[in-house]
């Protein structure tokens, strides 16, 4: 049976990443009740040691923050102090990691603790690393905010501990704002929008090249203390992992509720609270699949019809455009990996 | 701000109630049917119109002589519609004649206000000579990033679309400024180190530049920088001028002393402002 936690159960810790929000809100004289409201924080006070806080509490925590400054910078100077952080033994092998591979896989495995809101996964084929993110508590309205803070925070790390600015290009599920300026200060000049996919790109060389900062005993050390990632998994990423697993075996309702050892109807209502729901969460994964297929592995639309279980190229490519909005064609014609 | 002005509202509304006192206590109440509403609303909106251009007037000035005339001016205007509203209500015998007095209080207050808004001219005036290195031509509030008090790129970019509109044949240059190794600034002393950082530079730029440049937060670490009649030659001169005087100046955070140097690039402003700065982010970066 697979576990999961949910939006409404506290387990972010008050005094992580919630405490630096507060900081950076206070230092730009935001109004220190509106910034607290709906959060259950206390308005001008540290937040207590052992506090937990609910990830639905945390992102209403940003979204008072956002509106509280109406900056455009908000979200880019929050990634910016984001990681490696100060949230124990994590942070610490975030900070001796020995390069960019063990960053990610350390960004990865301890998710819950670095980025709980926006989930990481990444993958290295043909010569390119792919790190992309996935909304993982359901807040599609905050997910550009919540993507710009964790790319920046990605970006503001790797710059710092490998001692230069690396090479990354991003790729981003929303239309182009009007101004890029704040995108390409904080990120880079490599950007492209209209994507479906929320990834950052760069050549597999850098995944190796040795950090000056790196430790490799410091670092494993650190994460044996960080211990197993003893929390459950957001839902919606247990579902991603899941439905991404089961990809080409035709998952339906029934049988992943089975799978998460609960009845249709509560999976459908768990979703629900998430703003989201089964369908759309699988279309989500077939999206990524099937850019995955057409960007790395060059497949036609034959190729991947076949290799997600279309009887035809036909149906596969209306799907798609159901997905996306996009034929294939012309989405893989705008992507340039 | 309104916190600061509370003892000049509490006088306000003591005296609206001390007016309202003596006019119950000397007239005599008139029959409700023979009140004039169309009398009663256009002078008791008036008062109510009056009471808020006070309260938004108080709310966003400090105390001083300009917040002072301004502020008796309102309050007199405000009162002298109180007491005309109160005739309204209350009959008065002909012996008396403060109650006209009073109803007077309207024609005094608005010369109080013409008075204020005299001074205000000139204090506005010596904002302005403040800003002028800030904003040209037209003022936008809502453009001033809180850190530096300097307008941002969007500004920018419609100041140089103006200037090529207005001049297109003259000189114009722009030019990008990225302070090095800013983020190690910020990691190393916190941000609100890095901020100071920001509002240091900002202020040596703009002790360096002629009156007619226009200074922007561009994001982040980048300033911009807009030289209307600037030659490409010599806004490089200014440019590097700019890059000197930061480099030499000393600046702490705590008691350690943090040098900050600048890299540039410098074009000249005759294609779209997006193009240009394109270009100029390619080179800085």
């Amino acid at each position: 049976m697979i576990r999961y936690s949910q939006a409404g159960d506290p387990f972010i810790p008050a005094r992580h990443q919630p405490a630096l929000v507060l900081d950076y809100a206070r230092s730009r004289d935001a109004h220190a009740a509106g910034v607290v409201r709906g959060t259950g924080l206390l308005p001008d006070a540290v937040p207590a040691a052992g506090a937990l806080l609910a990830p639905r509490a945390y992102l209403q925590l940003l979204a008072n923050v956002s509106a509280a400054l109406a900056g455009p910078d908000t979200s880019f100077m929050l990634g910016q102090q984001m990681l490696p952080g100060h949230y124990g033994a994590v942070s610490h092998a975030l900070l001796h990691a020995p390069n960019l591979r063990q960053a990610l896989d350390t960004l990865v495995a301890w998710q819950s603790r670095l980025c709980p809101l926006l989930s990481p996964r990444w993958r290295e084929e043909g010569g390119l690393a792919v790190l992309y993110w996935s909304d993982a508590f359901g807040a599609p309205g905050q997910l550009p905010f919540l993507v710009e803070m964790h790319m920046t925070a990605v970006v503001a790390m790797c710059r710092w501990l490998s001692g230069r600015r690396l090479p990354w290009r991003f790729c981003f599920n929303r239309c182009s704002p009007r101004q890029r300026e704040q995108h390409e200060m904080h990120l880079g000049m490599a950007l492209q929008f209209d994507c479906h996919l929320d990834a950052m790109l760069i050549d597999a060389a850098w995944l190796d090249h040795p950090w000056p900062r790196g430790n490799a005993t410091a670092a494993a050390m650190a994460r044996e203390e960080g211990g197993h990632a003893a929390d459950a998994p957001a839902l919606l990423v247990a579902l991603y992992d899941y439905l991404l697993q089961q990809i080409r075996c035709g998952p339906t309702l029934e049988g992943t509720a089975a799978a998460f050892g609960a009845s249709a109807a509560t999976l459908k209502r768990h979703l629900a609270r998430h703003g989201t729901h089964f369908q759309a969460e699988l279309d989500q994964v077939r999206t990524h699949v099937a850019l995955y297929l057409f960007q790395v592995r060059r497949y036609d639309n034959e190729q991947a019809a076949a290799y997600l279980g279309f009887h035809d190229a036909t149906n596969f490519r209306r799907s798609f455009k159901r997905w996306t909005g996009q034929t294939p064609s012309l989405l893989r014609g705008g992507l340039n990996w | 701000m309104l916190r600061l002005h509370r003892p000049t509202l509490l006088a306000c509304a003591l005296l609206a109630l001390l007016i309202l006192a003596l006019y119950a206590s000397v007239g005599a109440a008139k029959p409700f049917h023979t009140w004039d509403w169309m009398d009663i609303v256009s002078e008791g909106g008036t008062t109510v119109l009056a009471a808020c251009w006070l309260v938004m007037l108080l709310s966003s000035r400090p105390g001083g002589m300009v917040t002072r005339w301004l502020s008796c001016g309102l309050a007199a205007i405000l009162l002298g519609n109180w007491a005309d509203l109160m005739d309204e209500f209350f009959k008065m015998g002909k012996a008396f004649q403060w109650n006209h007095w009073l109803e007077a209080l309207v024609g005094l207050g608005m010369l109080t206000l013409t008075v204020g808004l005299h001074y205000w001219r000139h204090e506005q005036a010596h904002l302005s000579e403040h800003l002028e290195k800030r904003e040209r031509l037209f003022r936008d509030h809502r453009a001033f990033d809180r850190i530096t008090q300097l307008a941002d790129a969007d500004y920018l970019r419609r100041q140089i679309r103006l200037e090529r509109q207005r001049r297109p044949d003259a000189n114009c240059a722009v030019a990008l400024l990225d302070i090095d190794g800013f983020h190690l600034i910020n990691r190393q002393f916190g941000q609100p180190e890095g901020d100071r950082a920001l509002q240091a530079v900002g202020h040596m730029l703009l002790l360096n530049l002629r009156s007619d440049d226009l200074l922007c937060r561009y994001a982040g670490d980048r300033f911009a920088l807009l030289m209307p009649g600037a030659s490409e030659a010599e806004a490089a001169v200014l440019v590097r001028h700019l890059c000197d005087m930061v480099g030499r100046m000393r600046h702490h955070a705590g008691a350690t002393l943090v040098p900050l140097t600048l890299r540039h690039a410098c074009a000249p402003a005759d294609s779209a402002p997006e193009i240009v700065l394109r270009q100029l982010n390619l080179a800085v970066a």
